[in-house]
């Protein structure tokens, strides 16, 4: 494959992969109760995962260790079992959120309540998983998550003004309703810089077996990818201030975030909503489900690839295949998808120093990167941007619960 | 060459680059007259889990004692088998002969093998 048509490819991918539950549901309710006001915090969000997903893939590409795999060997065993537990049981949170936003949009379209689609979507995930391979999961549902773009077209059938979307970009202090604001603003900053994500991108570069030839090509598609992604996420929020906060809706259920798609497409938006959605928690699910059993695998150093048989890494294809079907017993219960997601993506928030500081050390380690280590650009905005999160998780997440 | 950066937690791949699992521990001797040196690579969960807590230590060997491939203590590789210590650790011997890959083997046989589309019975003997 051509260098040109591998950059074409991992940006459409990035695109299409970009949206998921976690960043639409945040969007949405951050237009519906505060207009454009929140834009700022997916546009930091944003700038710190294009950053992370670079350095995800310049890791993988000089030094031919996946994140995990470098964390371990770096940080020792006790350290990584502490990391290990946090992200895995964050992820998993995430991930019965996915299998929820998939529910969820096959209940909008079918009328059948979500409970009844967990078991037959996470068979589906699962299936996908045992008989597909990463380029499959990578490239396939991404390509289907392309949908994602009628939220931008919806954005612009709306007509937003664009002097007060450029004024939300800059942060500001609500006058009423903080702890909303900071629990929100947490969210999606949660739902933006995803460590599954980067645990997903650096293991994919190893599976596609990248080298330091790839350094420019990961910068173009990091860079890229993920702007674009992010205009999607902004498009759902301004979208949201267009449709929903005139009307006083918030939105607490999933067919509420739906409205923001049919007040600029009638016949057809809600709809789109649900198959949109549909494909992009579908996407999302396979990637968190494929980073979980990547990070068992890396870390205890067992056989590990998508593209091999089962049997040829029995122990990586036993943890996916035990955590979606674990996955789908709250959904089966009637737990709320909704609500799932909305604490999965602050608790990522809050757990982002653990999963972020040793990353930036091992991106600073001469013995992985040799010249290709960070320089003080990288670090400084990936340090302010967690620190931002985390003391906003720490201040907004109680306050949040206390107040609801 | 430093044991704790270089050596413990390292990849460890056998001779036909399959991987076995990491370095969970090291056997060292300690001669009256000679330099101490070390003799012993230990692959298992309850090495690993001693690194935290001996009661974690206790419960893995009670559950590696009831419980699947059944083994009984860790994996121990003699040190003479290394053959470089670089990005992994290449050994010199057939993973699956060292018991490293008992756990990988009891679940492809009496889990994964038995799901349609999991594999061929003993594909993994080609």
């Amino acid at each position: 494959m051509s260098k040109a048509l591998q950059i074409a490819l991992g940006i459409i991918t990035s695109i299409g992969g970009f949206l998921e539950i976690g960043s639409v549901v945040t969007a949405a309710q951050a237009g519906a109760a505060f207009g454009y006001q929140l834009l700022w915090a997916i546009l930091l969000g944003v700038l710190c995962l294009i950053f992370l997903v670079e350095m995800s893939g310049r890791l993988a590409a000089v030094s031919k260790h996946t994140i995990v795999d470098a964390m371990r060997e770096r940080f020792g065993f006790p350290f990584f079992s502490i990391v290990l537990l946090v992200m895995v049981l964050v992820a998993f949170l995430v991930l019965v959120a996915e299998l929820g936003g998939i529910g969820l949009s096959l209940q909008i379209l079918t009328g059948i309540g979500f409970p009844w689609w967990a078991i037959p979507v996470s068979f589906i995930v699962w299936a996908l998983m045992w008989r597909g391979t990463f380029s499959l999961i990578e490239n396939g549902a991404s390509l289907l998550g392309l949908f994602t773009i009628s939220f931008a077209v919806a954005a612009v059938k709306l007509h937003p003004d664009w002097g007060s979307t450029a004024h939300g970009l800059l942060p500001t202090f609500p006058g009423d309703q903080k702890a909303k604001y900071g629990f929100i603003a947490v969210s999606i900053l949660g739902a933006s810089i995803s460590p599954y994500l980067m645990y997903f991108y650096s293991s994919g570069a190893i599976e596609d077996e990248w080298d330091e030839s790839y350094i420019p090509i990961n910068r173009v598609i990091a860079s890229f990818g993920m702007s674009f992604g992010g205009f999607l996420s902004m498009a759902v929020l301004v979208a949201a201030a267009l449709a929903l906060r005139p009307k006083g809706i918030d939105v607490d259920k999933y067919e509420q975030a739906a409205l923001l798609m049919t007040t600029a497409l009638p016949r057809w938006g809600f709809y789109l909503f649900g198959v949109a959605m549909l494909f992009a928690c579908l996407g999302a699910a396979l990637e968190i489900s494929l980073a979980i059993a990547y990070f068992f695998a890396q870390g205890l150093g067992w056989n590990w690839s998508e593209n091999l048989t089962p049997s040829r890494d029995a122990r990586f294809s036993l943890v996916y295949t035990i955590i979606i079907f674990l996955a789908a017993i709250p959904l089966v219960l009637g737990v709320d998808p909704i609500k799932v997601t909305l604490m999965g993506m602050a608790l990522t928030a809050a757990t982002l120093p653990l999963a972020i500081v040793p990353f930036l050390f091992l991106m600073n380690d001469p013995i992985y990167l040799g010249e290709h280590r960070n320089g003080w650009i990288s670090n400084s905005v990936v340090t302010i941007v967690i620190l931002i999160s985390f003391v906003l998780a720490v201040i907004s997440i109680p306050l949040q619960i206390m107040g609801s | 060459m430093k044991l704790v950066r270089d050596v413990l937690d390292k990849q460890l791949i056998d001779r036909e680059e399959c991987e076995m699992g990491r370095v969970s521990g090291l056997i060292m001797h300690v001669g009256e007259k000679s330099q101490p040196r070390i003799t012993y690579i230990v692959i298992g969960g309850e090495t690993l889990w001693m690194r935290i807590h001996p009661s974690l230590a206790s419960f893995a060997k009670r559950l590696a004692r009831t419980w699947g491939p059944k083994r009984d203590g860790p994996v121990r590789i003699p040190w003479s088998r290394v053959e470089t210590v670089g990005r992994d650790i290449k050994l010199d011997v057939r993973g699956r002969e060292t018991g490293a890959l008992d756990w990988e083997i009891w679940i492809a046989r009496h889990i994964i093998e038995h799901i349609p589309g999991g594999g061929e019975k003993g594909e993994e003997e080609e």
